[in-house]
């Protein structure tokens, strides 16, 4: 069954007759909403016009540039522009330009699209909303006989939401061109001529050839005349062209072309006046100069049904209008005034154009626009179907029966009910009523049958309620959007397929601002998808208002968004700076909370040390270490120190990566601040660690002891100077003595001199560098241990009083294992250690002695703990007799 | 002997997962780079790796060759050059762990070889060495930012609080003090704001953590370690949570590589023991193993087969165990039981006791002089200028003559690196205390000087020990011998003669739940706008989730500590876990402020 042509708009108000549907074919984008393009190449200027759907105007704008040869919308809702020249401009949906991009230029006679057949641009699909359909358009240049150029429409692949943007891919020719897109594959262009195979990255607008492929349409076919029609079809996810010359029917892809003959054609064709893929690249159909319409596969494997319409004028256009599951196909055939639908049925239905009109199939009808008209032809849905036949007595229409007798306060209502219950069919029944309200543009029939669905619905014990519900929010949705002052009539099928999201999107593209929060609140999406995502494209719309003060555009964005979740300040401040506004882009910086965002903004707009300050700000060091660099480059030298110089956290990051990296610049630096002691700390690294000669290292140490004078730290610019005087000795000493002496610490050199018998010079360098006494002894006392020099230690002991006192020299005779020598030392150590030397020695006896001696408890215990086995049985005797005493006492 | 935990005390959460995250992540970086592939990895991560992902789990994901890389920079650069040169191609992929910087990539680009190489990060930031310990393995976390002032590893910090938040959060109670811990806690309070947390819901596991920063007290770092743990750290160096035990200790003429965890049962009971207690300890446990091993003697048939299926293992492992800490505890003995080390015991206590301060100068001009370790002699003049407040100025121009005469010049480097650290000063006549704390407080004031972490360079920190010290009662009045084998208070781990400051002031915090009543100390420390408190509004946290602790030490914490944390634990039914940098002691510190030469 098929609905006729349903009246679906408020009366536009399309311009006067005579403009529309001439040259350029006008159309409309489809499933969504369908602003009107139109178009006069007429005398001078044409005018570019677009139009909603309800036909309000949306834009109009004079056309500069050069001959247009096709337009055509994206899936975006960018307006395409197809230039002679091959140049494409895009235009948004208010008239603003976006972008150009060239195809390249057509060397071959007339150029592109010259000499085009009337709406041979069959206009991108934006329908799906996932874009796994390909969009498609197409050329076709006749002027020749070689048909050379495919062009292709790309589609990019972007699993969101969001609709794709298809994208032209073409390529140059002498002859016919031709645009088509298969679905996931890039986009591929071949030519003749020049045998390009290109993709074709639509986003960054370059065209690669990637090799040379010779092939050549004109032999292959013997081409004699013009195509009479031709389109794509897609299969397995490969492009084909199908091209009808005459009688025959050419499959070309890349590489080869075939004859091919569709199954069951009638007989008596001798030319192909037009053909038609379904929305679906499912199916294909052809129209015969004999009046003929066959119907089959896209695959021409197999033949569907066939028609006769016996009207052999070529038609003005002819669609499929089907739905996606449905078994009803059928064909939709125009010419100037007759409008006819042809199915797999002896009959066709017929009807009156009263205007020019210009068909767009969707995915589940065809939409009919002419000047004053936007119609909508469908298959009636099965549930719709069911309860609107006459007669009908299925569950859902005696539902609705039912529910109009009980308003009616009639007690067929019980009759009715009863009489669905008794079949068990209530369930069906509500479903079937919800179901068609879906499919209903009337509010009025939408509220009947969902009153009857809910009717219905109280006499189920356990209906979820689910279905029901989704159905009302949707269908509010969808009357909100059909209104003709908002334009979008999109059918139920339609607005499943697209989803929310991307009927959001289209409303923010029309700058439908308050309606799209609206929805969003009362579907209660997340914030984040649904309410700031908008705001934050108001935002970004708002920016854009160039008479409106910086000051009131940043304080209305802020009022509006305030806090809201999601909303990224940042995105909105750079979107401002695009529109070169940067003083509002810095402004509106100053509400987004996370300072690392801000950063990468104010360096593109300059603002580096801002950009520094909000770096430090995010604590992020990567952040900060970015944006150093970026103001290395750009400032000088002085300029970036003194930067600096009032950022200590910077500066500390940038001195760690000096010291690793660039120690000339560490040491500018310091020098820069002044820092007269880091300075001399790195003069000093410097003479260890870079300079290898001696004279190198003197000389650093002689800058290093300056900046240490310069630093007034004395102290420091003293031990450098002994350093200084100790290298120049060891580097003597070296030279005369042979041996290792350089970077020897001050001990070490003496203690080295000794070792090699060189007293005198032992003594004169601790002299010279005034070594304490102290240490001089544990020095020598050490070394001379050390070389068993027992004699020459035993002198020096007794050179003077030992300002070590002697128990040192007990204790390293015992290291040497030298008990004889220790015993000598035992003796002249001090009372107070006296015990610890003669334990040291092992004389246990006269270590307890002593102790007893002095009366120490402490010295007591510590000779205890030293008697061992029965040799010592007798001085532990003693020594507990003494404790006792001691107690007693 | 090792004290049960008492029976309320709240349960340990499961830190395994943070490795099974770490090797996952590894294992999907390997992948990456299908086929064979050598891996060159830098020392420092070599045992941390280890823990992660043995040889094995390596070679499974076609890990070829490894190579240990010695020298830092710009190793990957020359590899992929050389091969440049010689005509190869090969893949090659740099992997920066936990975190690739910046200018990790500006150096690639510098080298030339940025296009060559792909760069991926391996987010491995929290290493679980313990049941309760976790550790970052970043020892240059100290220097880099104590001395420094390099805030790079505070992002690091704050994304990984971020993971053990999402992973075991949330943490409901929070206590820090010190430049740093604010810092690394705004950084990860952002962090959780940007990404809202799924642990919002959650019941909080862990109730409260503690964020304390190490420059609020050297003091116990720099202390002579007498627990055990905390000895065999010093003696031996426990690097990663294993320990190499050389011949001497092993009594065979190879070295053995040992994992000190809870796992080990004997290492579990004495780890937290004073060194004193120990052998005894041992010994007892050695005499009982035998008594098991005894029983053998009056069995039939069945019991022993029981025993050699079912105890035999155990008790042998037990025995291998027993006879490593023996070996090991020898070793100690041998090294610290000397004069020498009663001495310098001793003087470390004067030190904090502030008496005979001439004596311990001159005790430590000794130590100098005689060459005896330059580390140590170090660390020993940190000590003194820390709880002295400053070195006089003689002392100061003396000690460090003679250190330099001892060690080098070099050293002057060090002495200034010290100096900036606040470490080792010299105390400034007439500079009172509160013009030094006037500065500091201007400083603060000003919102971006809250960020300056230079500014203890311009002002050395000054250390207000004693007061500290008599305000926290830090040094336990004891009538009579303080028993170690029974401890009374957390002073046990440096032999009753010093409460640590740092676990001090997480006891006192904990138990006022916040800084009221600690002005004075917190003045004291120079954390007056520093010590932070953030307790969720909300109080869904459950006692026992609040006796859960997660203390977090920003620049290393020392097995004793631990060992007095867990003593705390045990004694009011908290139980700690710790996440430290680095486990660190005195030695180390030393070292990380020292300048070798190269």
């Amino acid at each position: 069954m098929w609905c006729g042509p349903l009246e679906l708009v408020h009366r536009p108000a399309w311009p006067g007759p005579g403009q529309l549907g001439q040259k350029v074919s006008s159309q409309t984008t489809a499933l969504l909403r369908n602003p009107w393009r139109k178009e006069k190449p007429a005398s001078a200027r044409p005018v570019l016009e677009i139009y909603s759907a309800s036909g309000v105007p949306l834009a109009s704008l004079l056309w500069k540039s050069g001959p247009v040869v096709s337009l055509g919308w994206s899936a975006e809702e960018e307006l395409l522009c197809v230039q002679e020249d091959g140049v494409v401009l895009v235009y948004g949906l208010h008239g603003d330009f976006r972008r150009h991009f060239s195809m390249g230029n057509v060397g071959g006679p007339g150029g592109w699209g010259k000499g085009m057949e009337s709406g041979t641009l069959s206009l991108p699909q934006p329908t799906t909303p996932l874009s796994r359909r390909c969009s498609r358009t197409g050329f076709w240049m006749p002027g020749s006989s070689i048909l050379s150029l495919v062009l292709g429409w790309l589609s990019s692949q972007e699993p969101t939401a969001s609709p794709s943007v298809p994208t032209w891919v073409t390529s140059n020719s002498a002859g016919c061109q031709r645009c088509q897109v298969s679905p996931d594959t890039p986009g591929a262009a071949f030519t003749a001529h020049r045998c390009a195979f290109c993709p074709w990255d639509h986003q960054r607008q370059k065209l690669w050839a990637l090799g040379s492929l010779r092939w050549s349409f004109s032999t292959t076919i013997g081409l004699q005349s013009a195509p009479s029609c031709w389109t794509t079809v897609c299969q397995d996810r490969v492009a084909h062209i199908l091209l009808a010359v005459g009688p025959d029917l050419y499959l070309l892809d890349h590489a080869a072309c075939s004859a091919v003959t569709p199954p069951g054609l009638a007989p008596g064709v001798s030319s192909f006046l037009q053909m038609a893929v379904s929305f679906t690249y499912r199916h294909l159909a052809l129209f015969t100069d004999t009046g003929y319409i066959w119907m089959g596969t896209a695959s021409l494997k197999e033949k569907l049904c066939e028609f006769n319409c016996n009207i052999r004028a070529p038609p003005k256009q002819m669609v499929w209008c089907s739905r996606p599951r449905s078994k009803e196909r059928a064909v939709v055939v125009a010419w100037e005034r007759r409008l006819m639908v042809v199915g797999d049925a002896p009959e066709s239905i017929q009807f009156v154009l009263d205007e020019d009109s210009y068909l767009v199939p969707e995915l589940d009808g065809v939409r009919i626009f002419s000047r004053s008209t936007h119609e909508f032809l469908h298959e009636v849905p099965v549930a719709s179907e069911e309860i609107f036949k006459i007669a009908s007595m299925a569950p859902g229409a005696l539902l609705l029966e039912a529910q109009k007798e009980y308003e009616k306060e009639s007690q067929k209502a019980d009759e009715y009910l009863r009489e669905i219950q008794e079949l068990g069919q209530l369930p069906q029944a509500v479903q079937q009523c919800i179901e068609a309200a879906g499919h209903e543009h009337w509010p009025d029939m939408q509220k009947s049958l969902l009153r009857a669905a809910s009717f219905g619905k109280c006499f189920l014990d356990r209906f979820p309620p689910d279905s029901f519900v989704r159905m009302c929010q949707d269908l509010r949705v969808l009357n909100a959007v059909r209104d003709y002052h908002i334009g979008i009539p999109l059918t139920y099928s339609q607005y499943k397929q697209l989803t929310i999201q991307v009927l959001l999107d289209r409303l923010v593209l029309r700058r439908l601002y308050p309606l799209a929060i609206q929805i969003c609140e009362y579907l209660r999406l997340p914030e984040v998808q649904g309410v700031s995502r908008i705001l934050a494209h108001w935002a970004c719309y708002k920016v854009q208002q160039k008479d409106v003060s910086d000051e009131d555009v940043a304080r209305a964005i802020n009022q509006k968004l305030g806090d809201t979740p999601g909303v990224s300040y940042s995105d909105i401040a750079a979107r401002a700076y695009g529109c070169g506004r940067t003083e509002l882009a810095i402004k509106l910086l100053e509400y987004e909370p996370r300072s690392g965002e801000q950063v990468p903004l104010l360096l593109k707009m300059k603002r580096s040390k801002l950009a520094l300050s909000k770096a430090i700000e995010s604590g992020d060091t990567d952040l900060v270490f970015t944006v150093l660099l970026h103001l290395k480059n750009e400032l000088n030298r002085g300029d970036f120190f003194m930067t600096l110089r009032n950022q200590p956290m910077a500066l500390s990051l940038y001195r760690q990566f000096c010291k690793h990296q660039e120690l000339e610049t560490l040491k500018d630096l310091y020098n820069q601040d002044d820092n007269h002691q880091e300075l001399g700390s790195f003069h000093i690294r410097a003479s260890y660690a870079a300079e290898e000669r001696i004279e190198g290292r003197v000389a650093a140490l002689q800058t290093a002891a300056d900046a240490f004078y310069k630093a007034k730290n004395e102290f420091a610019a003293k031990a450098t100077e002994d350093q200084m005087r100790l290298l120049r000795l060891q580097r003597r000493l070296e030279d005369e003595l042979g041996g290792r002496f350089l970077d020897l610490s001050l001990h070490d050199t003496v203690t080295t001199l000794i070792l090699s018998g060189q007293n005198k010079r032992a003594e004169q360098l601790a002299r010279d560098f005034r070594i304490p006494d102290k240490r001089l002894w544990w020095l020598k006392l050490t070394a001379l241990a050390d070389l068993e020099d027992w004699e020459e230690l035993e002198k020096f002991s007794k050179s003077k009083k030992s300002p070590i006192g002697y128990l040192p020299f007990v204790e390293i005779c015992m290291k040497q294992h030298n008990k004889y020598e220790a015993k000598k030392y035992a003796s002249r150590v001090g009372p107070e250690q006296k015990v610890k030397a003669l334990l040291l020695v092992g004389d246990v006896a006269q270590a307890a002695d002593v102790a007893i001696e002095h009366r120490n408890e402490a010295e007591m215990s510590l000779v205890l703990s030293h008697c061992t086995g029965a040799t010592d049985g007798a001085t532990a005797d003693k020594i507990q007799r003494a404790r006792a005493q001691a107690q007693k006492k | 002997m090792a004290f049960p935990h008492r029976p309320d005390a709240p349960e340990l959460p499961d830190f395994s997962m943070l490795k099974r995250l770490a090797r996952d992540q590894l294992i999907y970086l390997l992948e990456q780079l299908p086929g064979k592939k050598d891996l060159f990895i830098e020392a420092d991560l070599m045992s941390p790796l280890d823990r992660i992902a043995n040889v094995s789990i390596l070679k499974q994901h076609e890990v070829d060759k490894l190579y240990k890389v010695e020298n830092k920079p710009a190793l990957s650069s020359s590899l992929v050059n050389a091969d440049k040169m010689a005509g190869r191609t090969r893949k090659y992929k740099v992997i920066f762990s936990p975190q690739k910087f910046y200018a990790c990539e500006m150096v690639l680009e510098e080298e030339g070889v940025y296009g060559d190489v792909s760069c991926d990060e391996w987010a491995f930031s929290l290493l679980p060495l313990d049941v309760d310990l976790l550790s970052m393995e970043l020892p240059e976390f100290f220097r880099d930012y104590f001395l420094e002032g390099d805030q790079r590893w505070i992002n690091t910090l704050a994304q990984a609080l971020h993971l053990l938040s999402t992973l075991y959060g949330p943490f409901p109670n929070c206590y820090g003090i010190g430049r740093c811990a604010k810092m690394s806690y705004e950084l990860w309070k952002r962090l959780e704001e940007e990404e809202d947390g799924e642990t919002k819901g959650r019941r909080p596991e862990i109730g409260q953590i503690f964020l304390l920063d190490r420059d609020v007290d050297f003091v116990t770092a720099l202390c002579s370690q007498v627990v055990y743990e905390g000895l065999v750290d010093d003696t031996f160096r426990i690097k990663c949570g294993s320990v190499d035990f050389g011949p001497e200790v092993t009594s065979s003429d190879k070295s053995l590589k040992v994992l000190l965890n809870a796992e080990d049962k004997v290492f579990n009971e004495i780890r937290n023991e004073h060194f004193s207690n120990v052998f005894s300890f041992l010994s007892q446990k050695a005499r009982n193993l035998q008594a098991q091993y005894d029983r053998r003697r009056g069995m039939d048939i069945k019991q022993m087969k029981n025993f050699v299926s079912q105890e035999l293992k155990g008790l042998k492992q037990e025995h291998r165990l027993l006879s490593l800490h023996i070996g090991a505890c020898e070793s100690i003995m041998k090294k610290k039981t000397k004069q020498d080390f009663q001495e310098l015991i001793k003087t470390e206590h004067a030190l904090l006791e502030g008496f005979n301060i001439r004596e311990s100068t001159s005790y430590i001009e000794e130590h100098i002089d005689r060459q005896v370790s330059p580390i140590e002699s170090l660390r020993l003049m940190c000590l003194l200028s820390i709880t002295e407040n400053g070195l006089i100025p003689k002392d100061y121009r003396s000690l460090k003559t003679q250190y330099l005469q001892s060690y080098g010049p070099e050293h002057l480097l060090t002495f200034s690196n010290l100096r900036r650290a606040g470490l080792l000063t010299e105390q400034a006549p007439g500079d009172t205390l509160t013009a030094v704390e006037s500065k500091v407080s201007k400083l603060v004031t000003d919102k971006a000087a809250g960020k300056i972490t230079d500014a203890f360079s311009s002002l050395a920190k000054r250390s207000n020990f004693r007061a500290i010290s008599k305000k926290l009662n830090l040094i336990p009045r004891v009538d009579g011998e303080y028993d170690l084998k029974v401890p009374r208070d957390m002073a046990y781990v440096f032999s009753g003669a010093y409460v640590p400051l740092s676990c001090r002031i997480i006891e006192q915090v904990l138990e006022r739940r916040g800084w009221q009543g600690l002005d004075e100390v917190v003045r004291l420390l120079n954390c007056s706008e520093l010590a932070f408190t953030d307790m969720t509004k909300d109080d869904k946290a459950s006692s026992e989730s609040l006796r859960l602790i997660l203390v977090v030490f920003l620049g290393g914490c020392t097995f004793s500590e631990i060992s007095a944390l867990r003593f705390l634990g045990r004694e009011k039914g908290y139980r700690f876990i710790f996440l430290t940098t680095a486990v660190t002691n005195s030695a180390r510190l030393m070292e990380a402020m020292s300048e070798v030469k190269a």
